[in-house]
């Protein structure tokens, strides 16, 4: 499962809440963070995730693919040799190159990623290692040509191992019985944009079809039609006075019609997206709490479990 | 809301948009840097400037900002009369097309038509100057470089690429440096590479070593491939070295300035916190850091409680008592993530309230300008570029 979507939509608050929906419900699950070692183990509030696959809940296991780690843990595998793969990763050539070369770490990544799809629970077992990966792409823009890597690179090189690898992991992309691309939108006009875009792009470009879409950061009715007529009427007329804590009614009014307004966009947005996305769409709620831990991961986790 | 030295901040931050010629908008992804780009390039237009604004990102963000459909590859004149029908400057705006950029700087540089017409057919070169990522931020530095020379414009705005880590950009110029010094090029122009077929039988056992590790992990074919490509640049590399070069001077220089942008949420204010670091490292000129979407603490004012409440449905008062102390817990939580980005950012920050409306178009534009300049007015430099200019925020 891809989930891609614009920048500061909470894609990793989202992708750490599905990991843990789905694994609470019993199955193994990666979730693979890219060249952020910190949010999702900050979230789940656990120690820093690194490089290499660890366990931070109970059937939970997180990774950050580094793609300098992935591609110097691929330079190994296939070299083996651990002094003469050393000396190709010491190698300022193979440095340079790596850095320089457009695209290579985003493949690098990918094809790890598809590794773990692969890979088995034991030598002996057909059964996979994990039920789920959940993957928490780049923002698009370059969320977007993140997936696009692997068909540039089999266009620009269709035979060797690059192509072979690049065709390969395009086809796992594709092929809808294993992998899911999910969009991250919130309520607002450039991460609507964004997520119309991206499906756009997903099917006419990649061939990859978006399984769902979750409408993040939703404002949720939290006043009945009444008292919102009220709010309204209140603070046309400037209601005086103060609440129990002191508050100034009229502010309490103003952060009411702050809140009204913001509750009337998230439903325009998802009139919006229904319209013009026909997926299927979950809608999470912004999240008021002090700190954003696991707690309200949990809470997120139910709602996604719910729907 | 607004800090103290928040006043000196925005003054900074006006002056960079009065003087200096280029400013580089940095932040990560959905913090509003576009949005704020185009409100600092339309201060600084209806100041008397002419202005224009380069966006990167393939999404199209800034069209949408800027009401219009989809912008093109070629700087277009924004009409400003409806905002300002006296607007003493000009804004003009522009997406940067990957490919035709790519392309405009092979046509440039290659030696003859033969060799033009052997990149510009090369597999490998289709490839990488339209699709892959990377290739962005080094077509987007070219840009700034032709942008920057043209006389048409007085001010360069650049909107960067929403990388997770903005200082992909930042760090364009010094990888196609490295990249172009000598060694790994000269390795990839090997004759043995080149010869019309691939041979292993090659002179030195290193060489054939290197060749038989490079075959495994990467594949003979795209080595030539690439070989082949990087054949066709022969020639001009020494073309691009020095535009890198030009590149990296420019933004270190007294006429260029970067602007950080941020928001309220923990993980962009710690990008901003490592991006102002690596400005101070490079020794880039840091002209001011931008908190967008701060929410305001609707408690901060409550005062005693009163003997009596006011006269109002006692579920309706629960209910808004609710909604605010929800409220006040953003505005704490986001307000202890701007105290760590204040410990260690020695300016201080100019923080902008969230917004009730999206901006998406040149009159909501100029509000989120004007809320980021605060008490700051820009002062256009009309006239020839002076060598000397006073560098408001630098230290």
């Amino acid at each position: 499962m891809i989930l891609s979507g614009k920048g500061g939509t909470g894609k990793s608050v989202v992708g750490t809440a599905l990991a843990v929906a789905a694994s609470e419900r019993g199955q193994r699950v990666l979730l693979v963070e890219i060249d952020a070692p910190l949010e999702a183990s900050r979230y789940l509030g656990a120690a820093p995730v690194g490089t290499r696959e660890a366990e931070v809940r109970p059937g939970l296991f997180a990774v950050n693919l580094d793609p300098t780690a992935v591609m110097d843990e691929y330079v190994r595998g296939v070299v083996r040799v651990e002094m003469l793969a050393r000396r190709v990763l010491q190698s300022p050539v193979y440095r340079r190159f790596f850095a320089a070369a457009p695209g290579l770490p985003e493949l690098m990544v990918l094809g790890k990623i598809m590794v773990l799809e692969e890979a088995r629970a034991s030598r002996f077992s057909s059964r996979p290692r994990y039920d789920l990966i959940v993957v928490d792409a780049p923002a698009t823009g370059h969320g977007l040509s993140f997936l696009q890597v692997p068909l540039a690179a089999s266009r620009a090189v269709p035979v060797g191992p690059i192509g072979h690898n690049a065709r390969r992991i395009l086809a796992l992309l594709q092929d809808a019985d294993r992998t899911a691309l999910v969009i991250v939108a919130i309520p607002e006009e450039m991460a609507v944009v964004e997520a119309q875009e991206l499906r756009r792009a997903a099917v006419d470009e990649l061939g990859i079809t978006p399984t769902a879409l979750v409408l993040n950061q939703c404002h949720e009715r939290r006043f009945t039609r009444e008292q919102e007529a009220e709010i309204l009427r209140l603070a046309a007329e400037g209601a005086p006075g103060r609440l129990a804590r002191g508050v100034g009614l009229r502010s309490a009014l103003a952060a009411a019609r702050r809140h009204l307004r913001r509750r009337k966009l998230t439903r325009f947005y998802q009139a919006r997206l229904r319209r013009a996305l026909p997926l299927p769409t979950v809608s999470l709620p912004y999240l008021f709490d002090e700190d954003i831990g696991p707690a309200s991961i949990e809470r997120l986790a139910r709602r996604l479990e719910a729907a | 809301m607004r800090p103290a030295g928040a006043d000196r901040a925005s003054r900074a931050l006006a002056a960079a948009l009065g003087e200096r010629r280029v400013l580089v908008v940095c932040g990560s992804g959905g913090v509003g840097k576009t949005t704020t780009a185009a409100a600092l390039a339309l201060q600084a237009a209806l100041e008397g400037r002419q202005v224009l604004v380069c966006t990167i990102d393939p999404a199209r963000r800034l069209a949408t900002s800027l009401g219009l459909a989809s912008l093109e590859g070629r700087p277009r004149r924004l009409d400003l009369s409806r905002v300002a029908p006296r607007a003493a400057g000009a804004l003009w705006a522009m997406t940067l097309d990957t490919r035709r950029t790519f392309d405009a700087l092979v046509e440039k540089h290659a030696s003859s038509e033969a060799a033009r017409r052997r990149i510009l057919d090369n597999r490998f070169y289709q490839q990488v100057s339209s699709a892959l990522a990377g290739s962005h931020e080094y077509m987007a530095m070219e840009k700034l470089l032709e942008l920057s020379a043209d006389e048409r414009f007085d001010l360069v705005v650049l909107d960067t690429p929403p990388t997770r880590h903005a200082l992909d950009f930042l760090e364009a110029p010094d990888r196609l440096m490295g990249f172009l010094d000598t060694s790994v090029l000269k390795w990839f122009l090997k004759p043995y590479f080149v010869a019309g077929r691939l041979t292993l039988k090659v002179a030195t056992r290193t060489g054939a070593f290197a060749l038989e590790l490079a075959d495994r992990f990467l594949g003979l074919q795209f080595l030539q491939d690439l070989s082949e490509f990087f054949l066709a640049f022969e020639g001009m590399y020494a073309g691009f070295k020095e535009r890198a070069e030009k590149v990296h001077a420019l933004l270190r220089g007294e006429d260029s300035g970067f602007v950080l942008v941020a928001g309220p949420a923990r993980t962009t204010l710690d990008e901003a916190r490592y991006f102002y670091r690596r400005l101070r490292e490079k020794d880039m000129p840091f002209v001011g850091l931008v908190v967008n979407r701060v929410h305001p603490d609707p408690l901060a004012e409550a005062g005693p409680a009163p003997r009596r409440s006011a006269a109002i449905d006692p579920e309706l008062a629960r209910g808004l008592l609710r909604l605010m102390e929800d409220q006040a817990r953003v505005a704490r939580r986001e307000r202890r993530g701007i105290a760590r980005l204040e410990a260690d950012v020695t300016e201080p920050l100019i923080l902008v309230p969230e917004l009730d409306a999206d901006v998406h178009d040149l009159r909501g534009l100029a509000e989120i300008g004007e809320m980021v300049l605060g008490g700051g007015r820009v002062r256009a430099r009309r006239g020839p570029r002076k060598a000397e200019l006073h560098a408001p925020a630098r230290r």
